[in-house]
């Protein structure tokens, strides 16, 4: 009877340790609490696609906002600020399906139209396609005879309308729409375009089901085209990863080293 | 001793017969500790589990109930959650689509590692989020590894390794180990690639096998939820699940009122409470309403694909048609409807 009575003590003696480190283990680090709240976000290019995080409705913002990356994580509304993807080749079977895009022109509108310079005036009209240095817009490609696409097959004004610099043009001398890079770039790279086409290849966002409504991703709103040989999409932050577990120390273990030395 | 233990404490007459005082007082406090515990409950205090309201207390199982008191719990849900977060919230109890068979598709060349699927799901579904920190998806870096000769030898017996079941101390080449924790500058690292994993709904799944309670079932559109009410915590569907999908709420969940996504599903997206197993519902909460997974729009690269595997003109049957795919763990006969592509 007494060695039960010990036992049964000791039991709760226990018992009662083991809750206590187990409150004394809980104390983990609490985010910051009055962080500014990222407003200013990107899409999937970090130079591109940028979109300001506002409220579409009370408490249901457009787009919530990674608080470390500034990459868009969540959208509110798919469809904000979208025009329709347009006219599209016949064999496409997209054509039963609500398509938008977000329109790229608006830039030139708010910043300023190529044409303001490029107007013939300004600028001449160059005499032919013929690589050469080029002054400006060495933000874009710093070095005019090392354009990164095509591996020094292309250059510039092979995809920049030579007569009408707010356009794009394709071999065939057809304008396209910046809006619409997909129809210049399908022109080469039609396995890709195919799977694009279809939804296997590229991002969109919206419903899934079948006929509904989706934002597709143009081919430039994730590859640069100026850089492209050099990276097809441009090395991105991280999301912070996940906490360690109660006790870990560190998380050395995984590494390959480890254990070696 | 053992008599005494299993008496009720409160009749007077017995308690010469064997019990002394001690065990007397100790149960007699614990009953009023009972009493005052379903007290609280009753009056509604603003104590972590007088939370749960006296009917939710005694709910049935989800899939049990009838539609009338489907209705009534999820009118529970949405006072409770709308008092606790100070804004609507709203609970959907929406059925599985008629038809409709949710199938993914995860590229895995494609896949770069940045974590962004990881915290859009944290911000759709409602997960803890800091002690216990849960999130549903997990990348894993893997390391495409170097072929060298100066390591063909290493080992031991010296000189011999490769012929003794090689390379004992030295990998040759890929360890297919992975890293969880990586947090370099920049996403993708030369030499390495990624693999999400999450919970793969699978056609036969073994955490639903386990379930002692049966609170966790398959939906006929494919997806296996969890009716969190249900729930006793026994944690057997952690163990059992091979693809380390499922979570578990190790204290109360701390999920700030500011960050809370107030459109939530039953057997989704709504708060769970201390003690209750979630994972990955492929965003229920929104595919049963036409819109993409959380996941699925967050991913930068476009490497995650979802749709109707019924539907043959689907993202996901295009896929399963023209791209290598796989399973994971297919040996397992867990028959996941989570596919991995390579194009």
């Amino acid at each position: 009877m007494r060695n039960i009575k010990l036992s049964r003590n000791i039991f709760y003696a226990l018992l009662a340790l083991l809750m206590i480190t187990e409150i004394g283990y809980s104390q983990d680090a609490q985010p910051a609490q009055d962080e500014e709240l990222v407003k200013d976000c990107y899409e999937s290019r970090e130079d591109y696609g940028y979109v300001e995080r506002r409220d579409i409705e009370p408490a249901l913002p457009n787009v919530i906002c990674s608080q470390t990356t500034s990459r868009v994580l969540w959208w509110g509304d798919p469809y904000d600020g979208t025009i329709p993807l347009g006219d599209m080749p016949l064999e496409a079977d997209y054509s039963h399906e609500e398509a938008v895009v977000t329109p790229r022109e608006k830039q030139l509108k708010i910043f300023m139209p190529c044409t303001t310079c490029h107007n013939g005036k300004t600028v001449p009209v160059p005499k032919n396609k013929e690589p050469r240095l080029i002054q400006f817009h060495q933000d874009i490609v710093p070095n005019a005879l090392q354009l990164m696409h095509g591996k020094g097959s292309i250059w510039c004004l092979d995809c920049h309308s030579m007569t009408n610099r707010d356009k794009l043009i394709s071999f065939r001398a057809e304008e396209i729409s910046l809006n619409q890079p997909q129809k210049l770039c399908g022109k080469c790279h039609g396995e890709v375009y195919r799977d694009w086409r279809d939804g296997i290849h590229g991002k969109r966002i919206g419903s899934w089901t079948k006929g509904g409504k989706k934002r597709w991703w143009v081919c430039t709103e994730c590859h640069n085209p100026h850089t492209v040989d050099a990276n097809i999409f441009l090395p991105i932050k991280p999301e912070p990863a996940p906490a360690l577990p109660k006790g870990m120390k560190s998380a050395d273990h995984e590494h390959k080293e480890y254990g070696h030395q | 001793m053992a008599d005494t233990n299993s008496k009720i404490p409160d009749q007077p007459g017995e308690k010469d017969n064997g019990t002394n005082r001690r065990d007397f007082l100790k149960e007699t406090g614990l009953s009023v500790a009972a009493l005052t515990g379903a007290a609280t409950l009753l009056t509604g205090s603003q104590e972590a589990e007088a939370r749960v309201t006296w009917a939710e207390w005694f709910q049935k199982s989800y899939r049990l109930m009838t539609n009338e008191e489907q209705k009534d719990a999820i009118a529970r849900l949405e006072e409770r959650h709308s008092q606790e977060f100070g804004k609507k919230v709203t609970v959907d109890g929406s059925p599985a689509m008629k038809d409709v068979l949710f199938g993914y598709a995860l590229n895995i060349k494609k896949c770069i590692g940045c974590r962004t699927c990881v915290h859009a799901c944290v911000k759709e579904n409602n997960q803890s989020r800091y002690n216990p920190e849960l999130q549903w998806i997990r990348v894993i870096k893997m390391e495409k590894g170097e072929f060298l000769a100066a390591n063909m030898d290493k080992g031991y017996p010296k000189d011999y390794g490769i012929e003794v079941g090689g390379n004992a101390y030295e990998n040759a080449g890929v360890t297919l180990e992975g890293e969880h924790y990586y947090q370099p500058e920049t996403v993708p690292e030369k030499d390495y690639f990624y693999f999400p994993i999450q919970c793969m709904q699978c056609e036969k799944p073994p955490c639903v096998k386990v379930c002692p309670v049966r609170s966790t079932y398959r939906e006929p559109d494919g997806i296996v939820v969890i009716d969190y009410n249900w729930c006793i915590g026994c944690r057997m569907c952690i163990s059992a699940c091979p693809y380390w999908a499922r979570r578990s709420n190790w204290g109360e969940p701390n999920l700030p009122a500011e960050e809370m996504n107030p459109k939530t599903h039953y057997l989704g997206n709504r708060p769970r409470m201390n003690g209750a197993t979630e994972k990955c519902t492929f965003c229920l909460q929104r595919v049963r309403n036409g819109r993409y997974p959380a996941c699925v729009e967050a991913c930068p690269v476009g490497a995650r694909k979802f749709g109707n595997l019924l539907d043959p003109d689907s993202e996901v049957r295009k896929i399963l048609a023209r791209k290598g795919v796989f399973r994971l763990k297919a040996e397992l006969n867990t028959y996941p409807k989570f596919f991995y592509f390579i194009d």
